[in-house]
């Protein structure tokens, strides 16, 4: 009976350890089977060993620089121990805590595997961790979680569901509503709401549907989707003629004249706040001059082009960049124009420079331009009715060629009129320009930098030049557009461009 | 990165008396300069030319063949600087090199950090953009494998470095910004 005892003790452990799993261990449950996974924590958050996880799903997990790289059906990605990102194909998964590394193996959290095997595998992966279960299946299972809100700015009311992954929708016109309907199924934050805003009287979960029921029939909306986080955004405001819409006090009458043309002019004076952007050798700040030319410039377009002219920002206030060009979208601008000084480490650098958007990463934009024509062209989208999808990164897109006439113009004015040297017109990619849906620049006026520049570019003389080069650039593109879509009936540019040239 | 390596070191001491429990994993890190013959190497970093354009200045390195090990390398060498003390550094003084990687698609990420890219850098798009494509210039140009750069900050997405130039989409090389 005693040389049965190690047997009976060996027995009753393993039974109790099978019942009682090691702290560092967790299930992978795939459609083949169960799999042990070694588990680590770090900041609260449970990491997996990517090499085990990886190889039960039969990819692969190997060093990459002095991170790693993990690859499965042709697809790879990699992280490192300092960055909460990893990386597959130019996207980014969001990690809630950096990798560890421990005698040389990586650990994650599970949510990288959900972003990878989501790309990699059309895979959905769900972390339960009182079962201490990790469950990988398939895709369409994926549900993915809304929060809504909804706030009225500047007369536009902006209703945002910011998504916990990637979803296709529609927009569909209903009689006093839209309905956002998404692609896969999701979690609502509520089944229904009413808010005290102007345009939105109640938002209703049903299904995969989102209703924003209106308070009026005359709202139009306008729909795109910004990434991280991914977010559906629908912009309600009044249709033209729909009554009185709310807009701030720096906004000048619209026109009289409606025939299309220029009309309604966005200037953005670069910079503001703790955001002073470059600095003279003297001390000047290129957020001070930039406001005060534009203010210049507003007042100088306001009477000689009677131009609703708006300003991103009228005093020493911080805008984000995406929102100095959503303020040109909301008003229907039909120029943008943002106004910045230039800086340089190479001495003597001088000039002014105008640019227009240059799109970077073709291949991405080729991508998310598909994903448009996939979201409008599904049954129940609405193509043809008068909603605009919208994506950001593409929205400057069609209006290249306009652009670069208007730099152009810009250019070659304030070369003539204020005598600076012209460092001609270039593309880069400006991120205050991406999300412009009218054609747009960006003009540096000079390099503070440079102490004669930064000398000049403080005197009311140069600034005056400025402005008269830059309301005559807009005043001749805005004849040379109109004359070609056929509504201009004024004089001939050159007639009315007619300015002195200062000293440089 | 010392305050990562020291956690490194935290945790693999916390771990080293479970060790005994689990069965010993192969370490997956492998040591690239054993593997990897280091040899010296020649690139080309790019700097700004007193044409404000960017031109390239040989160096001579020791690197390692595998091209992810030699990437950081070259990176952290195009950050110390020109040789030459009358060329300008084109990144702030304390920026500094969290991490670079080489992706199979031909995107190389290049993860920067420092207090005055963290905290907000005040500069012109000028210099921005010198800065940013002395990067992407330098990693394309001595990487074939590498067709496009991303750059994050502190190892997250940023909007732009100093305001200006989108870091939201991957950036190409970029020809009239290089002298000729």
């Amino acid at each position: 009976m005693k040389r049965f005892i190690p047997l009976l003790v060996l027995a009753a452990a393993s039974i109790l350890f099978a019942q009682a799993p090691s702290p560092n261990q967790a299930t992978l449950r795939m459609a083949s089977g169960d799999h042990p996974v070694t588990i680590t924590g770090a900041e609260g958050q449970t990491l997996f060993a990517a090499d085990e996880v990886m190889t039960a799903l039969g990819g692969a997990l190997g060093p990459e620089g002095n991170g790693f790289q993990v690859s499965l059906n042709n697809a790879a990605a990699v992280f490192g121990p300092d960055s909460r990102y990893a990386v597959i194909r130019d996207e980014l998964i969001e990690m809630p805590v950096t990798p560890v590394v421990l005698d040389g193996r990586p650990f994650v959290p599970w949510q990288f595997f959900q972003g990878f095997l989501s790309k990699a595998a059309d895979l959905d992966v769900v972390w339960d961790p009182a079962a201490r279960l990790l469950t990988v299946r398939p895709a369409q299972h994926l549900i993915v979680s809304v929060q809504l809100s909804v706030a009225n700015i500047q007369g536009i009311s902006k209703v945002v569901a910011t998504l916990s992954a990637p979803v296709d929708y529609a927009v569909i016109k209903q009689p006093q509503a839209y309905v956002i309907r998404f692609k896969s199924p999701i979690r609502a934050p509520f089944p229904e709401q009413t808010y005290d805003d102007p345009y939105v009287a109640k938002a209703t979960f049903n299904g995969n549907d989102l209703r924003l029921d209106l308070k009026s029939p005359d709202v139009a909306a306008d729909a795109y989707k910004l990434d991280n986080p991914y977010r559906v955004i629908v912009d309600l405001h009044k249709v033209a003629g729909g009554g009185v819409t709310p807009v701030p006090s720096i906004v000048t009458p619209r026109p009289v004249q409606q025939a299309p043309g220029i009309h309604t002019i966005v200037i953005d004076p670069g910079h503001g706040g703790k955001e002073v952007g470059a600095i003279g050798p003297g001390g000047l700040m290129e957020k001070d001059v930039t406001l005060q030319i534009c203010r210049k410039l507003q007042d100088a377009l306001e009477s000689k082009l009677h131009a609703r002219v708006i300003l991103t920002r009228t005093d020493d206030s911080i805008v984000p960049l995406d929102q100095r060009t959503a303020i040109a979208n909301q008003f229907k601008a039909d120029l943008f124009l943002s106004v910045h000084m230039n800086a340089a480490v190479v001495k003597g650098a001088h000039g002014a420079e105008t640019y227009f958007l240059s799109l970077e990463a073709s291949d991405e934009l080729a991508k998310k331009a598909a994903e448009v024509e996939n979201a409008q062209g599904g049954p129940t989208s609405t193509s043809g009715s008068d909603l605009k999808l919208i994506l950001w990164d593409l929205a400057q897109q069609e209006y290249l060629n306009e652009s670069s006439r208007f730099a152009q113009d810009i250019q070659e004015e304030m070369n003539r009129i204020t005598g600076v040297q012209s460092r001609g017109v270039k593309q880069a990619p400006f991120r205050v320009l991406v999300g412009a849906t009218m054609p747009a620049a960006l003009v540096e006026v000079g390099f503070i930098t440079n102490p004669e520049e930064e000398s000049k570019l403080t005197s009311d003389l140069f600034q005056k030049s400025v402005v008269d080069a830059l309301t005559t650039a807009i005043q001749r593109y805005k004849t040379d557009y109109e004359t070609r879509i056929g509504t201009n009936h004024s004089e001939p540019v050159e007639a009315t461009a007619a300015s002195t040239k200062h000293g440089t | 990165m010392g305050h990562s390596f020291r956690r490194w070191i935290a945790l693999g001491s916390a771990v080293a008396a479970l060790a005994a429990c689990h069965r010993a994993a192969p370490p997956l890190t492998r040591n690239l300069n054993v593997e990897n013959k280091v040899a010296m190497r020649s690139v080309s970093l790019y700097y700004e030319s007193p044409d404000l354009l960017l031109a390239p200045e040989p160096r001579s390195l020791p690197l390692p063949e595998n091209p992810a090990g030699a990437l950081d390398l070259v990176v952290r060498e195009l950050l110390k600087g020109s040789v030459n003390a009358g060329v300008p550094r084109l990144f702030p003084d304390d920026a500094v090199l969290r991490g670079a990687y080489l992706l199979p698609d031909g995107t190389a990420l290049i993860d920067l950090g420092g207090p005055t890219l963290s905290q907000g850098w005040n500069t012109g798009s000028h210099q921005e953009l010198m800065a940013l494509y002395s990067l992407v210039q330098t990693v394309t140009a001595n990487f074939p494998e590498a067709k496009q750069v991303r750059v994050l900050v502190n190892g997250e997405p940023a909007e732009t470095l100093a305001g200006h130039i989108s870091l939201t989409d991957a950036l190409r090389p970029n020809a009239a910004l290089v002298s000729r």
